[in-house]
């Protein structure tokens, strides 16, 4: 028995209304043991990368802090200081690891959650805007949605940061610019349909503004697969980032992510001094797999036609 | 070590993956390159591999010795026949690997091409420019410059002398597919495939020493892990530019021997020294100041900032040498009372605040990242040390085309950084090339100070180069030459750092000889 509630502003209340539809969005959602991990992992990651000033040992990023004398130790040798330990070693320039992960992660997570909010602002005003009006301008816009679809990422991104220079808000600018298409296109496919049905042809008739219909009404009723799309393009963000960072082209060398470190690591491979590039890589995957485990699941749980 | 081990077979396996079939018979050799040569013609791109590539087929007039200290080439002797005429004997019998034999019209129509190739990235014409060259007979050619020209030998070894008959007309592609690549040298030219692989074969009839192999197969391989790969898999013979990071580990490997030598190419600082506010150095809260690095007191601070040493010992892995001047002991013109800055950072800071920064500035350094070995890592380093005496130090590299053009002309033609991170490489093999290209003053028309991207000028030091380049007596040039230097470094015209050492790793068995030069080529490379 289904309730089909024409101007229902969330897409999950086609149930049986004994609970509030966050709380069916949480028992949907945590019915995956997997994604639950994943969620949490996620949280903790976030938490860790946010607090990372106040636990880590070192600064990894105050140049007066880092003595090259300190290079390529192995990991659990005790600091010059004698202050700490190195429980993961240090990195070729003498950072400890520990710190410089989580500083590393701080810009990733940064990286990739700025330009997925950007891109996914941009993106869904653009694509709503393309499916309301209609049109040539639909036209125009989605072509350009198309064309920027046709280059790889990487080549747009890495032309991107040769013309714009290195740093953080750079690689935002280039992210956001490689990614807004998937938005605009996302939510260009729900607003058509949505702004099909009747609850916005009511909204018309009582003559509220576009502005209204589009953002009160449209935009809501799309969040669901853009919700999707954010978490998997922010991983996708994160992996762009890291990738730049791996050839030299994203951030700064004394500021490195964990792109960076995996590349300034890579070198060392070799000859036997693993921790450089493994402990930021093992980071890396791990932050990649469980945003998108995260997003898998959301998608399941908000895909009405997953729905059981 | 287990998870090491795992992993280099990984790589191994990937790399003969790759590797095009190439059957390894007893008396062939195959060689990895760092970098790629970008042409077979001797002409077109001044750059060291292509120079090293091109040098299994073509020869020079005079040849370097792996000291770069000329010797006979193509010609058996020289001399001055007055101040500004230089008489060049040429080698009689000598044939082109098309049969025909080597005349002084071959030297003739070199000179003619070598200055005027199309297209040209890094053009030969500096070292042909002003000289008049004349045919005395069919073995001896004269050459005339306006001023006494003392480095005449020095400048013809680099220029590879070509066959008139068979390169007439030809261009770069025509060297490249063959057609005009026939040289005299000891080998003869087989393939060209850029990019992957360059192939030469025994001339059997050279005038010289005949080489060991009957086949050279030259392959670049780029990254410095997978080259010691390829080695260790027994994939090729002999790799150059071992990676600082494997050089203990390969010590060690019985499969492997190790060839190892100083090299004519310093790693140095240049710093903006003609613009009264220089765009990358800033008071510590971020407002304008006037050029700190026009004050002798800040460059010598920052060179007393640097720990040579520690660089050289934690960075460079041991392959390198803490640099007093321009180049090592031992080349042609380096002062014997020169000592590299000793690591005083106390020192540096006591100048730092004479000159007027107690409490020292903020700077951005720039470099290249994969032009020089660690140069990355050295900038780190660097600014590291800088920033402990107070200067704190923000490093910025990006890839070398892109660097070198910024550094060179990205401010309107004229240098854009404040303070970089380069290096040298004396292609003469003794201190006036830097001197001329680095500290003397920065004139386009007379050719002085074209890598000069600090714009350093010192009439003093000027005087001091002009005098030296015009005296042909090699004594007195010499000690000209080590005054100049001592002008430049007391001055803190550049900092300098330390001078590579260059690594060749072969298999067991083989030995390489190294090279000041940095040519990897198949006859210093002898079997045990």
């Amino acid at each position: 028995m289904s309730v089909t509630d024409a101007g229902a502003v969330n897409a999950t209340v086609r149930r049986p209304a004994a609970q509030t539809p966050f709380q069916r969005f949480v028992a949907d959602y945590t019915e995956s043991r997997l994604a639950t991990i994943a969620f949490i992992l996620l949280i903790a990651t976030m938490v860790l990368a946010l607090i990372a000033p106040w636990i880590v040992p070192q600064n990894p990023y105050d140049l007066a802090q880092v003595d090259i004398m300190d290079s390529r130790l192995k990991p659990g040798t005790p600091a010059s200081s004698g202050k700490y330990t190195h429980w993961l070693g240090t990195d070729g320039a003498g950072r400890d690891l520990v710190s410089a992960m989580l500083y590393g992660l701080r810009i990733s997570l940064a990286v990739g959650v700025m330009s997925g909010l950007i891109a996914m602002a941009l993106g869904a005003a653009i694509g709503l805007v393309a499916a309301y009006v209609g049109g040539r301008t639909e036209s125009l816009i989605m072509r350009i949605v198309d064309l920027q679809l046709s280059f790889p990422a990487i080549l747009v991104a890495l032309m991107l940061i040769a013309i714009l220079g290195k740093g953080v808000d750079k690689i935002i600018i280039a992210l956001v610019t490689v990614q807004w298409a998937y938005y605009a296109r996302t939510v260009r496919g729900s607003a058509l349909v949505e702004s099909r049905k009747e609850y916005v042809e009511a909204a018309r008739c009582l003559g509220l503004s576009n502005a209204r219909i589009l953002f009160g009404h449209i935009l809501p009723n799309c969040l669901p697969p853009l919700i999707v799309v954010v978490t998997v393009q922010t991983a996708h963000a994160i992996s762009l980032e890291a990738t730049l960072s791996f050839l030299g082209v994203g951030l700064p060398q004394t500021e490195p992510s964990l792109g960076l470190l995996i590349s300034n690591g890579f070198q060392y491979m070799l000859s036997g001094e693993y921790w450089i590039s493994f402990f930021p890589g093992l980071v890396l995957l791990m932050t990649i797999v469980v945003i998108n485990l995260v997003g898998d699941q959301l998608r399941d749980v908000l895909n009405p036609r997953l729905s059981k | 070590m287990r998870r090491s081990k795992t992993f280099l077979t990984a790589v191994a396996a990937a790399g003969l993956a790759l590797a095009a079939p190439i059957s390894a018979s007893a008396k062939d050799l195959r060689m990895a390159l760092s970098a790629e040569p970008s042409a077979m013609d001797p002409h077109f791109h001044n750059l060291t591999p292509n120079n090293a590539l091109t040098s299994h087929v073509f020869e020079r007039l005079v040849h370097f010795d792996e000291k770069q200290t000329p010797i006979p080439g193509l010609a058996t002797s020289w001399k001055t026949i007055d101040d500004k005429t230089w008489e060049f004997k040429l080698r009689t019998g000598v044939k082109w690997h098309d049969g025909s034999p080597f005349t002084a019209d071959d030297v003739l129509f070199t000179m003619g091409r070598a200055p005027n190739v199309e297209n040209s990235p890094g053009s030969f014409a500096l070292y042909v420019r002003g000289k008049t060259f004349t045919k005395v007979d069919d073995h001896t050619v004269r050459v005339t410059t306006k001023e006494p020209y003392p480095l005449m030998p020095n400048d013809l070894a680099t220029i590879a002398i070509i066959s008139q008959k068979a390169a007439t007309g030809a261009k770069t592609d025509d060297f490249n597919s063959g057609k005009a690549a026939i040289g005299t040298g000891p080998f003869k030219f087989s393939e060209f495939v850029k990019g992957d692989r360059y192939v030469v074969v025994r001339n059997d009839d050279y005038w010289g020493t005949k080489p060991t192999w009957s086949k050279v197969i030259i392959r670049p391989i780029k990254t410095g892990p997978a080259r010691v790969a390829a080695l260790l898999a027994g994939d090729v013979d002999v790799i150059e530019e071992v990676p600082t990071t494997d050089i203990a580990r390969l010590q060690g490997d019985a499969k492997v021997s190790l060839g190892q030598g100083l090299s004519n190419r310093v790693i140095f600082f240049h710093m903006d020294q003609w613009r009264d506010e220089t765009p990358f150095i800033t008071a510590n809260d971020g407002s304008k100041i006037k050029n700190p690095l026009k004050d002798v007191r800040v460059r010598k601070a920052l060179s007393k900032a640097i720990n040579r040493p520690a660089i050289v010992d934690r960075l460079m892995e041991k392959a390198a040498v803490p640099a007093s001047q321009f180049l090592a002991d031992g080349f042609f013109g380096v002062s014997k009372k020169l000592k590299p800055e000793a690591f005083d950072p106390d020192g540096a800071k006591k100048l730092l605040a004479e000159a007027g920064f107690p409490n020292g500035f903020k700077m951005t350094l720039h470099g290249p990242n994969g032009r020089y070995i660690n140069d990355a890592r050295m900038a780190e380093a660097v600014a590291q040390m800088f920033t402990r005496i107070g200067v704190e130090t923000k490093v910025e590299t990006m890839p070398p085309a892109v660097f070198f053009n910024r550094a060179s002309a990205g401010a309107g033609g004229n240098p854009e950084f404040s303070f970089i991170l380069v290096g040298w490489g004396s292609g003469t093999g003794e201190v006036s090339s830097p001197l001329k290209s680095l500290v003397a003053t920065f004139d386009k028309t007379k050719g002085m100070g074209t890598a000069n991207r600090g714009r350093y000028s010192n009439p003093v030091l000027d005087k001091a180069i002009d005098e030296a380049l015009a005296t042909v007596d090699d004594a007195k040039r010499a000690e000209m030459l080590a005054k100049a230097s001592e002008i430049a470094i007391e001055d803190v015209g550049v900092i300098v750092s330390h001078y590579q050492l260059n690594t060749w790793a072969t298999r067991k068995g083989l030995k390489y000889t190294p090279r000041t030069d940095e040519y990897t080529i198949a006859t210093s490379v002898s079997e045990q």
